[in-house]
């Protein structure tokens, strides 16, 4: 994705943009409004970030003027007047959002994903084709449960293919849209992108021709036969269970087709029950950005999580994969620690906004759910790396019940799974285990997760070690904080085998890309 | 598979729907529905269905309670009750084996395979 970012301070140029691309965005940056019309109006961009304070043209007369010359590019305005006058200027000359200086840089980043997403066709906060799921927000890109380690042009190119899955792109389209204005590459370029993409996709199992090459013209993402849903293949690998007489996992493809047809007919009189609950949602997000009224805050809350949760069974049970993974993070994001940053507050408001249209264009069924044990258990029949087997994970969580379930969480994976419980014999049971990767818990008695890591950064023996923190604490400060101890990784409960292990096993994949 | 009668407490009632059509296509059992806890409770009285499929969040009256009501009545007692729950935390599954329990059916879930499942948990 490609910003025109118009603003004339030196030091914020220098922030944002290494910030922009660290998420993979492409930065164009013009010091001047007049600067600011010559590259809007010559290049094409997907989002422009304008300064209001600007010289020889400020932000409000080139906002105005692009809109006015019917340029309908998102506008995202820094202003560092926070009075309603400037803001209210600003919206009604065109722009479509506004942050106020002194930037929050994770609030800033969202808010422009939020507006990318609006523009775009595709407006899910994850993006899928077949197998591959691509989620903006933590730029992790797997297929068929593989974590796929992209350079930045790849991901940048992968990120565009999707999000205008619709259409076919030229050479001359890509280069344009993904390279900035001062770059000159060829079209060999973009071929040899396409090339070293497509090898990494076949490596993790898709097709060769996963994207197609139409020659003479450019691009697209072929259809897969497992277009819709992501359990396709999955079904094939279900275990068959014991009682062939119940019938029921050795159903006949008829009674599948029946059961399709039915929930077909059962989503037509569903839908309107489903956008009704979502009504709530909003109803909830209302009150959140309002700000003011803490108590009604906190008399909805129950009530929006627990519709929340209705949505995840139902959706999911009719067979919306996608929506019902809309819904689990909407549920998972009300519930966690009150109350929710800025920042939180934009990626409810953007996951139910994706949710409700999800819901709207869904108007057929294209797949019967799979039970979610099933899921698990498929899952785990298809992801373990040979190469993997046998690794050593070690896990240090005061929480018992937590550390029950890990070595069966992750058992499918072939991991040695050894888990401690009081953090004071954690030198010994390191020393005596000789761990491949350590999960780490926050808060403990005695010694708190932080100390560990830190202590192990500090050992020459241990230092590399790779530290993936395990918490329930879920909110930004704690996560920083965890990455400023020398963390790897960081992951909230309750977390889904299938998502700890691959956790574990890209942080391997980067150690052995490193040692190589 | 002997006939048998269960009763679905669940206030979505397209969980309801999809519960019934899944069981009667594949078992032809017969499938009582009630919508809130009160109303499980009254229909589980009156008919002393062979199981009752208990969704946990329900507004008013939640499952944990309507299940404890189940129990503490010398009628319903005896009736094996299986949760529906959207979540499958393994905290949450212990607490609902400790409360007694006699499994768990984890949505989303394809309702083919319910009497299966049902089958297998009570070990008919």
């Amino acid at each position: 994705m490609k910003i025109l970012l118009v603003e004339d301070d030196e030091v914020l140029i220098a922030v944002l943009t290494r910030h922009l691309t660290a998420q993979h965005f492409t930065v164009d940056v013009v010091k001047d409004g007049e600067m600011g019309w010559t590259y809007g109006s010559t290049f094409e961009y997907d989002l422009i970030v304008l300064d209001i304070v600007l010289p020889k043209l400020d932000g409000i007369r080139l906002c105005q003027r692009f809109r006015a010359e019917a340029y309908t590019t998102p506008i995202l305005l820094l202003t560092s007047q926070n009075a309603t006058t400037a803001k209210v200027s600003g919206l009604d000359a065109g722009a479509d959002d506004y942050v106020v200086k002194p930037v929050d840089i994770p609030e800033l980043i969202a808010r422009i994903r939020a507006l990318l997403r609006r523009s775009q066709v595709n407006s899910l906060p994850l993006l899928a084709w077949g197998e591959l799921l691509l989620n903006p927000s933590t730029c992790e890109v797997s297929y068929n449960s593989h974590p796929l380690t992209l350079t930045n042009k790849e991901y940048e190119l992968l990120e565009l293919m999707l999000r205008d899955s619709q259409h076919l792109l030229s050479a001359d389209e890509i280069l344009d849209r993904l390279w900035s204005s001062d770059e000159f590459p060829s079209e060999a370029t973009v071929r040899s992108h396409i090339r070293r993409l497509r090898h990494k996709l076949v490596s993790a199992g898709a097709p060769p021709d996963f994207i197609a090459t139409v020659h003479g013209r450019g691009y697209c993402l072929k259809l897969q036969d497992s277009q819709l849903g992501c359990q396709t293949d999955l079904e094939p690998q279900l275990e068959p269970l014991n009682s062939p007489s119940a019938g029921s996992s050795d159903l006949d493809s008829e009674q599948q087709a029946q059961y399709l047809t039915f929930l077909n007919q059962l989503w037509i009189t569903s839908k309107p029950r489903n956008l009704e609950l979502l009504g709530t949602l909003f109803h909830f997000l209302k009150a959140l950005q309002s700000g003011t009224f803490n108590h009604q805050v906190d008399r909805l809350q129950p009530q929006a999580q627990q519709t929340a949760h209705k949505l995840v069974g139902t959706l999911g049970t009719l067979g919306l994969t996608i929506e019902m993974q809309l819904a689990r993070q909407v549920e998972s994001l009300i519930g966690s620690n009150p109350p929710l940053s800025v920042q939180q507050i934009v990626i409810l408001e953007a996951l139910l906004i994706a949710l409700e249209q999800a819901i709207q264009n869904t108007n057929s069924i294209e797949r019967a759910p799979v039970n979610a044990n099933s899921i698990d258990r498929s899952i785990s029949v298809s992801a373990p790396d040979r190469s993997r087997i046998g690794t050593k994970v070690m896990i240090v969580d005061d929480d018992i019940e937590c550390l029950r379930s890990m070595p069966q969480l992750l058992k499918p994976w072939g991991f040695k799974v050894t888990t401690l419980a009081d953090p004071l014999e954690f030198w010994t049971v390191l020393q005596a285990m000789l761990p491949d990767v350590l999960v780490l818990d926050v808060n403990m008695p005695q010694i708190n997760g932080f100390e560990l890591c830190q202590a192990l950064r500090n050992n020459l023996t241990w230092r590399r070690l790779p530290v993936l923190f395990l918490s329930a604490i879920a909110d930004p400060n704690t996560q920083n904080l965890a990455f400023s101890f020398g963390a790897d990784d960081y992951l909230c409960k309750p977390v889904v085998g299938v998502d700890l292990a691959n956790r574990i096993l890209n942080r391997l994949q980067r150690m052995s890309t490193w040692v190589e | 598979m002997p006939a048998k009668r269960v009763l679905i407490v669940d206030d979505e009632e397209s969980i309801q729907t999809v519960v019934q059509f899944g069981i009667q296509m594949v078992a032809d059992w017969s499938v009582l529905i009630a919508s809130s806890g009160t109303q499980g409770i009254a229909t589980a009285l009156a008919e002393r269905p062979d199981v009752i499929l208990l969704d946990v969040m329900m507004p008013d009256m939640d499952g944990i309670a309507t299940f404890k009501a189940l129990q503490a009545l010398p009628e319903t007692a005896e009736i094996p009750v299986i949760f529906l729950t959207a979540k499958a935390q393994t905290s949450e599954r212990r607490q609902f084996n400790d409360l007694g329990v006699s499994g768990v059916i984890t949505k989303p879930f394809n309702s083919l395979d319910l009497p299966d499942q049902i089958t297998k948990m009570l070990d008919w």
